[in-house]
């Protein structure tokens, strides 16, 4: 990350137009699915200390993984988005990533 | 079973545990450490749908995520081994500590996933009516994953407790 900004700090002096390769990264998906076995209010509470959300939006989000079967829980810049699926993971929540389609 | 449960200063006690509940409890590191791919699949499951994704995926995200499991059954083991007898009856108390009631929640989630895999069990079988439907491995299977949702319950706070100012020390009958 370092290097990228450095580069970006470089490129300002010959050209002032942003670099697509910078600016425009594919943002990705963080999606739970369902499962049978997790608990309702476990996920609910994974989703607020997981990402910080209110409990009024981690419930929401949790009833759609229920009812839906999953939900986009998080959208982003891929390496954010991969430490939020390391840690659903880690508390055994069904999660994966998909970079968005464009 | 008939487990009960407290909140006290130093964290949760589950009460009256039985022998089969006791065995279920340790039943948890094991899950956790299991080879069994079903349960690996499940507790480690495939994340990106690109095969380039998934092998970085697995390069650098889950080495770290197993020497978590690892480290969250040595934290169970731990507090099992810290177990209390119940004087002239085969049940026991168990203490889970506060600092570890996060770990706990996980461990038995990923305990209950690792069952329902093994047992090749489907939701259905998890309905009211599922259990009659179950082969007797998977009634045993079931009775051990609702024994540790009621656990996971009660340190969700799902059931309510009287605010008393009690403590692990009220309980201890050895």
């Amino acid at each position: 990350m370092a290097r990228a900004a450095t580069k970006e700090k470089t490129d300002t002096k010959t050209d002032t137009k942003t670099s697509p390769k910078t600016s425009l990264a594919t943002p990705w998906n963080v999606i739970v699915h369902d499962d049978p076995v997790t608990l309702q209010n476990y996920v609910t509470k994974v989703f607020k200390k997981v990402f910080g959300y209110s409990d009024s939006k981690a419930n929401r989000l949790m009833m759609e993984v229920h009812k839906k079967g999953r939900s986009i829980v998080w959208t982003g810049a891929r390496e954010q988005a991969e430490m939020y699926a390391q840690k659903l993971q880690a508390h055994h929540l069904l999660t994966s990533l998909e970079k968005v389609e464009t | 079973m008939s487990m009960w449960a407290a909140r006290v200063d130093e964290g949760f006690i589950f009460g009256d545990l039985t022998p089969a509940a006791v065995e279920t409890l340790k039943g948890v590191p094991m899950l956790i450490e299991s080879s069994d791919s079903r349960v690996r699949d499940r507790l480690l499951p495939e994340t990106c749908s690109k095969e380039e994704d998934e092998e970085h995926w697995r390069e650098h995200a889950v080495p770290e995520l197993e020497r978590l499991f690892l480290s969250r059954a040595q934290l169970v083991r731990r507090d099992l081994g810290a177990l209390r007898k119940i004087p002239d009856t085969s049940n026991s108390v168990l203490l889970v500590p506060h600092e570890h009631v996060n770990a706990w929640l996980a461990a038995l989630n990923a305990a209950r996933l690792a069952l329902f895999a093994l047992n090749d069990m489907t939701a259905e079988h998890l309905e009211v009516e599922g259990f009659d439907k179950a082969t007797p491995k998977q009634q045993e299977a079931i009775l051990r994953l609702d024994m540790m949702a009621e656990m996971q319950a009660v340190m969700l706070g799902d059931d309510e407790f009287d605010d008393e100012d009690i403590s692990f020390d009220d309980f201890i009958i050895d």
